[in-house]
């Protein structure tokens, strides 16, 4: 790929950078794991999707398999077993890749904090770029952590809402690769 | 009948078996010992008295007198009797046989009991993991008393995965756990000669969380909150089998208000979840426009319990001696028009679920479990009903206010997947009925009553009628501010072994409807499995939803 971009003129590359951004926004692809949710999450998730909150209408899809997705939506604090197949999860994912962590357990392990299976939350074994809190998180905050992060990556997402990125948790330091 | 006599034969029966009995309200307990046990259960079996529900480990700790022990408990259930037969065990080293070969369903409760407890189960394999990480240390019990944090730190080394799908000819196709279609991890493992499935398996436990041992470390309040998390769907029900049981225990009677409210927060958690389900089975079979319709119609019942309670999934309805929220007459009013949209729209579904060529062709005669299959492998729930096995605990055992407001048990005697999409749909129609007539005649009284901060000692047993099936609690207390052990059997894990056994000589392309049709939970059962082999992911993997598609494909193609 890095060839095939050198071979290209300078003067195209530019706008094939922006063809390029402009799809990833426009169609981001989102890849589901729960960890070791308790389903609330993941319901709302799909409820998201389904006709009344239709996520969708921002290009976004589920779909089933990592090495398809821009987007990994993950629920639940991390168990033990499940550790090692998250990680998997995320390293099949192409590059660039971008974690959304949806509810209160991913965040800090909620309810579940100091269970003897539970190994941490997501951000303690990858990467998080947002966080959507709540327990569960309405399908509106859902949708709210989606737009952020595409917001985010059309690089206005400090200017235009910054009361809304505090509440919906920003982004930690060491953010995506 | 009087409960009681629920009971009458069985002393005589066990007589030889057992060193002693007693008997409370519903309850009969029998002690036995480790070598008389099958002798006992065989004799027990022979009544073909009810069905095993479940089996609770108990460590007593080493604090207790005497030393200490562990006991071992087997709840037989029928109706609303509860048969107990008590092992009690020395801590060193305990051990008791395994009653397998008189109960098939025995398998799974004894294979948990020896994983978390530490009890050897003389025939069932300790070796493979169930619910617990392979590389979870040896000889570390986290149900155990003295169970540390630190001792579950170490590893152990996790050898090379051996099985029974490595012979050759035999094609494993592993599935999961990152499967987008159930939105809960499960690793399945079909091992199929062609088309057809020889041998089917499951590795749960990849959220498998540790709730039982949490709660030990809880108080009696914040327990409600965790028991709610159990599972997101059915929050409500296990908060309300959970408090019903502390309730019993501390001799709170609660007044006939909270005892309304709470029973149609189970029957709008019914709705929410059968009409979920409805969506969840109808993508699996490709029927998308289904799937959408039926979500945007749950929305409705959302809207409704988010207006009774302020939140769409974890109510939080339940205190310890009553409800948080009452239902006034403006919100019963919108209850009632919410309903009679549902109930427009569920007799669209139900006429679609049964006229439908191309639907019916993936359900009509798919995945049947026998009524024998379905009562001897302990099937509850909608799945039970739709093999004409008449198990629900609302109309048998009737608790909130069941008992004024009485259920008709939904049953089918089809057996096969088509059965399960109209049992539970017809299901959703007696919730909206009970809804309307509790609406109808809420009995006027305060919400709630003080209840204690500490319960008195003692044990009990608290059974619910779940979305999913019978959902079982056994609670007990020593007296203080926390529980000394709450055990939770969940619907979805009586229903695997069913399900795992009616794949078998199925094509693969039913298995997505079949495992669906039972309405899993992972969250809430993930606590067994049979293993095979560790899930590596081989170039041959298919995720769920290839398996979807190839089904629709499959199918597309005219089953050629």
């Amino acid at each position: 790929m890095a060839q095939t971009l050198k071979s290209i003129p300078r003067a195209l590359r530019g706008a094939l950078d922006k063809a390029v951004l402009w799809s990833r926004i426009n169609s981001p692809w989102l890849v589901h794991f729960n960890s070791g949710s308790c389903n609330g999450c993941d319901i709302e998730i799909l409820a998201t999707l389904a006709p009344r909150y239709d996520l969708e209408r921002f290009g976004v899809k589920l779909q089933g398999s990592p090495r398809h997705a821009d987007v990994l939506i993950c629920t639940g604090p991390v168990t033990r077993l499940a550790r090692e197949r998250l990680l998997r999860t995320y390293e099949q994912m192409p590059v660039p890749k971008f974690v959304i962590a949806v509810g209160s357990c991913s965040i800090t392990g909620g309810a579940f904090h100091g269970c003897y299976n539970i190994v941490g939350d997501i951000g303690d074994v990858i990467p998080v770029d947002i966080y959507v809190p709540g327990c569960p998180p309405r399908p509106e905050a859902i949708i709210d952590g989606v737009v952020q992060l595409l917001t985010k990556l059309k690089g206005t997402a400090a200017k235009k809402t910054p009361a809304r990125k505090a509440a919906a948790g920003g982004t930690p330091p060491g953010g995506s690769p | 009948m009087s409960p009681e006599s629920n009971f009458l034969g069985i002393p005589e029966s066990i007589g030889p078996y057992v060193s002693g009995t007693r008997t409370a309200e519903n309850r009969l307990d029998m002690d036995t010992s480790a070598d008389r046990l099958l002798p006992a259960v065989a004799a027990f079996n022979k009544l073909g008295w009810g069905y095993l529900s479940a089996i609770t480990g108990f460590d007593s700790g080493t604090a207790a007198p005497s030393d200490g022990h562990i006991e071992v408990l087997y709840h037989f259930c029928k109706g609303p009797s509860v048969a107990t037969f008590r092992v009690k065990l020395p801590r060193e080293d305990p051990s008791v046989p395994s009653i397998g070969a008189l109960v098939p369903s025995a398998v799974m409760y004894e294979r948990e009991l020896a994983e978390t407890m530490g009890v050897k189960v003389a025939g069932v394999s300790g070796e493979k993991r169930q619910f617990l990480s392979d590389d979870w240390p040896e000889n570390v019990y986290p149900l155990r008393k003295d169970f540390t944090m630190e001792s579950a730190a170490a590893t152990r080394e996790v050898g090379p995965a051996v099985g029974s799908g490595d012979e050759p000819g035999t094609f494993v196709i592993p599935i999961g756990p990152q499967h987008p279609a159930l939105k809960e991890p499960g690793h399945f493992e079909l091992a199929v000669d062609g088309e057809i499935v020889t041998h089917a398996n499951i590795r749960l436990g990849y959220v498998h969380r540790g709730i039982e041992k949490g709660a030990e470390g809880r108080s009696w309040v914040h327990n409600i909150y965790l028991m709610e998390r159990i599972c997101g769907i059915c929050s409500h029900i296990h908060a309300t089998a959970y408090v019903l049981g502390v309730e019993a225990l501390a001799g709170v009677v609660i007044p006939p208000r909270a005892r309304a409210v709470r029973t149609i927060f189970c029957e709008m958690e019914r709705i929410h979840s059968h009409l979920l389900w409805l969506g969840v089975s109808a993508h699996q079979a490709g029927f998308d426009t289904l799937f959408m319709y039926s979500w945007r119609d749950r929305e409705t019942i959302m809207d409704l319990l988010e207006e009774l309670s302020g939140n769409r999934v974890n109510y939080s309805v339940n205190l310890l001696g009553g409800v948080k929220y009452d239902i006034d007459a403006k919100a019963a009013d919108s209850v009632r028009r919410g309903l009679d949209f549902l109930e427009r729209r569920t007799k669209h579904y139900l006429k679609i679920v049964t006229s439908d060529e191309s639907f019916l062709r993936r359900t009509r005669g798919v995945g049947a479990i026998t009524f024998d299959q379905a009562n001897l492998l302990g099937t509850v729930g909608p799945t039970a009903r739709a093999s004409g096995v008449s198990r629900d605990l609302r109309v048998e055992a009737p608790y909130l206010s069941y008992g004024d407001f009485p259920v008709r048990a939904v049953l089918d005697s089809r057996c096969d997947l088509e059965a399960r999409f109209v049992v539970r749909i017809n299901e959703l129609f007696e919730s909206y009925r009970l809804v309307r007539e509790i609406l109808d005649r809420m009995p006027e009284s305060e919400l709630a009553v003080p209840a204690p901060r500490k319960v008195p000692e003692g044990e009990v047993i608290s059974r619910v009628e779940a979305p999913r099936g019978e959902l079982f609690y056994y609670i007990r207390s020593s007296g203080g501010v926390k529980p000394d052990r709450v055990k939770v059997r969940t619907p979805s894990l009586c229903n695997w072994a069913a399900v795992l056994s009616v794949a078998v000589g199925h094509k693969l392309a039913d298995i997505p409807m079949i495992v669906v049709g039972i309405d899993p939970c992972f969250s809430c059962n993930d606590r067994s499995i049979s293993l095979r082999r560790r899930g590596a992911a081989s170039p041959q993997a298919m995720t769920w939803e290839d398996l979807r598609d190839y089904g629709i494909r499959y199918y597309a193609g005219g089953g050629t």
